[in-house]
């Protein structure tokens, strides 16, 4: 067996892991599964391409690549602002659909199923936008550059992988110490309950759905950068993100992280192993594994 | 008697619109008070109080903090202002730590201030002093009530309103939760608290209040209830063998 699918599949894992880490976080505070999360994924790789080509088109030189990547500085210059962007996006979809549901005190149901119509329309409208051809943030070629032991990966995959760990690291740091990451883990045990101890629980949601979001918008990048961008781009990745998130357990960030490592790996594993047309039922396989034999995921607390 | 401190005036409260629990009450607490409300299981006695805290809509009426309407103020703001709530179940958050749960109380405080208010609270309390990395949930039932009211006191708050701090602590514990609350309201806080142990409330209490069917029924001083066997017997479900206790 080529080991190189241990290469292939923690860069699957980082993007999936990134975009669980979102997930997570939306599940354990709003309380219900956001199948548009994947579509935030999509957005935030889009929004990056644009900026992009905005910014190649005020200034060549921003296009040409940093050695020895693939991209100039137009890509880490608008992944910033797509990044806020997107979670703009996310505050928007929820001041419009998710609030008005919230404060008539919906059911979980509803809720879902807004969140499959917000899916379609921000999916239709990328589509509208951009089309559904495929686009890149670079035409350039990477030669893979030999690690040992057989593994191979190109410096942008490489430098990927790096941002994906700060980008768990520094969200778990948030999470475990600081005022924000207190709160956001009061309000997902007990809303009533933080609100009583002084925490503004609408500002809580806020800050969930715009880090969630650029989370997402990071992980739609990565998978823009190394593969390619389509509005389909987070719609494919909705069920290993919510397999990842569950087999993580609920509200776990560095679970949902190494979760989305072990899905990209199986993943790969899978296609080595039995076929790349296996690959999309490895998530199903294990999504159905963990709700039977341990419901609350590896990291999740028992209820 | 001082001035009201806290009030209520014809207050409508209930989960449903249409099906209130608490209907009309016309209600106030003097500074340095501790009132205790008591009533027959279904009198409305916490919806009351949650409905003070915010956690369960209003319908009518009005309520002020200081003179200040606070009727439709937000719970988090209504903290800030003041008034501090324990509720009587999950009144920690079981999966953070005792630590976590007095940062999250302080975290209204500047920056400076908030390992001295903590320290203060430790002091205070030493049980939790002793097991600051110990997960909330895993702290005994006496500890756990501790901790909440310690958290509720962390913001040095004129009011705290207490939902049944006694229920489910043993005997021992239960005492030692009324010697608390009475040092607190010593300390110049005042203290509204429902409670269904009749006894151990009215020996503490400054005023009692009787709710029935969502309305105020009956009020007077802690020894005029006690003594007055119909109040016992119609809604406190006390017997006659009580008074000799209470007297």
């Amino acid at each position: 067996m080529n080991p190189q699918f241990i290469m292939d599949g923690l860069i699957t894992g980082a993007i999936i892991g990134l975009g669980a880490v979102g997930v997570t976080l939306t599940y354990s505070i709003l309380r219900f599964s956001n199948f548009a999360h994947g579509e935030l994924l999509s957005w935030g790789a889009y929004l990056a391409l644009a900026v992009a080509g905005a910014l190649g088109y005020l200034s060549a030189g921003l296009t040409k690549p940093i050695a020895p990547f693939s991209f100039g500085w137009a890509l880490p210059i608008s992944a910033v602002i797509a990044i806020g962007l997107t979670g703009l996006l996310a505050l928007a979809v929820d001041a419009l659909l998710f609030s008005s549901f919230r404060r008539r005190g919906s059911a979980i149901i509803i809720m879902v199923m807004a969140s499959f119509g917000a899916s379609l329309a921000l999916r239709s409208l990328l589509e509208f936008l951009f089309s559904s051809r495929p686009a890149y943030f670079t035409k350039a070629l990477q030669i893979a550059m030999k690690l040992g032991g057989g593994l191979r990966a190109t410096p942008d995959q490489l430098l990927m992988l790096g941002v994906a760990l700060v980008a768990v690291i520094a969200v778990h740091l948030l999470m475990t110490r600081t005022d924000i990451g207190r709160a956001m883990r009061a309000v997902s045990e007990n809303p009533a309950l933080a609100s009583i101890a002084g925490i503004d629980v609408r500002r809580v949601i806020r800050t969930v759905w715009f880090l969630g979001a650029a989370l997402a918008c990071v992980a739609g990048i990565m998978s823009g950068l190394l593969i390619q961008i389509r509005p389909y781009l987070g719609h494919d990745l909705l069920l290993p993100l919510f397999a990842a998130a569950i087999l993580g357990g609920i509200g776990s960030v560095p679970g949902a992280m190494l979760a989305g490592l072990i899905i990209g790996l199986c993943e790969a594993l899978a296609v080595q192993a039995v076929g790349a047309e296996w690959r999309a039922a490895v998530s199903f396989v294990i999504l159905i594994a963990v709700l039977l034999v341990r419901p609350r995921g590896l990291f999740g607390k028992a209820s | 008697m001082t001035d009201a401190i806290l009030s209520t005036h014809g207050l409508v409260a209930g989960y449903e619109p249409d099906l209130p629990i608490v209907r009309g009450i016309d209600f106030s607490v003097s500074s340095g008070e501790l009132v205790v409300l008591l009533g027959p299981n279904g009198a409305g006695k916490s919806t009351f109080v949650k409905a003070i805290a915010g956690l369960v809509p209003i319908h009518a009426g009005t309520m002020a903090l200081n003179g200040r309407d606070i009727t439709h103020v937000t719970p988090h703001r209504k903290v800030a202002e003041g008034l501090a709530f324990v509720p009587q179940t999950e009144n920690v958050f079981a999966t953070m730590t005792t630590l976590e749960n007095l940062q999250i109380a302080v975290a209204h405080l500047p920056k400076a201030k908030r390992a001295v208010a903590i320290e203060a609270l430790f002091t205070r309390f030493p049980d939790l002093a002793a097991r600051p990395s110990r997960l909330a949930g895993a702290l005994s039932g006496g500890q756990r009530q501790m901790l909440a009211v310690a958290r509720a006191l962390a913001l040095d708050p004129p009011v705290i309103i207490l939902d049944e701090p006694s229920a489910g602590l043993s005997p021992k514990i239960v005492s030692e939760v009324f010697e608390m609350l009475k040092a607190i309201n010593a300390s110049g806080v005042t203290v509204l608290l429902v409670e269904q142990n009749v006894k151990a409330a009215l020996a503490i209490a400054s005023r009692a209040v009787i709710l029935a069917e969502g309305r105020i029924a009956h009020e007077g001083l802690p020894e005029e209830l006690a003594s007055d066997p119909l109040v016992g017997k119609i809604y406190l479900g006390t017997a006659h063998h009580h008074q000799g206790a209470l007297a």
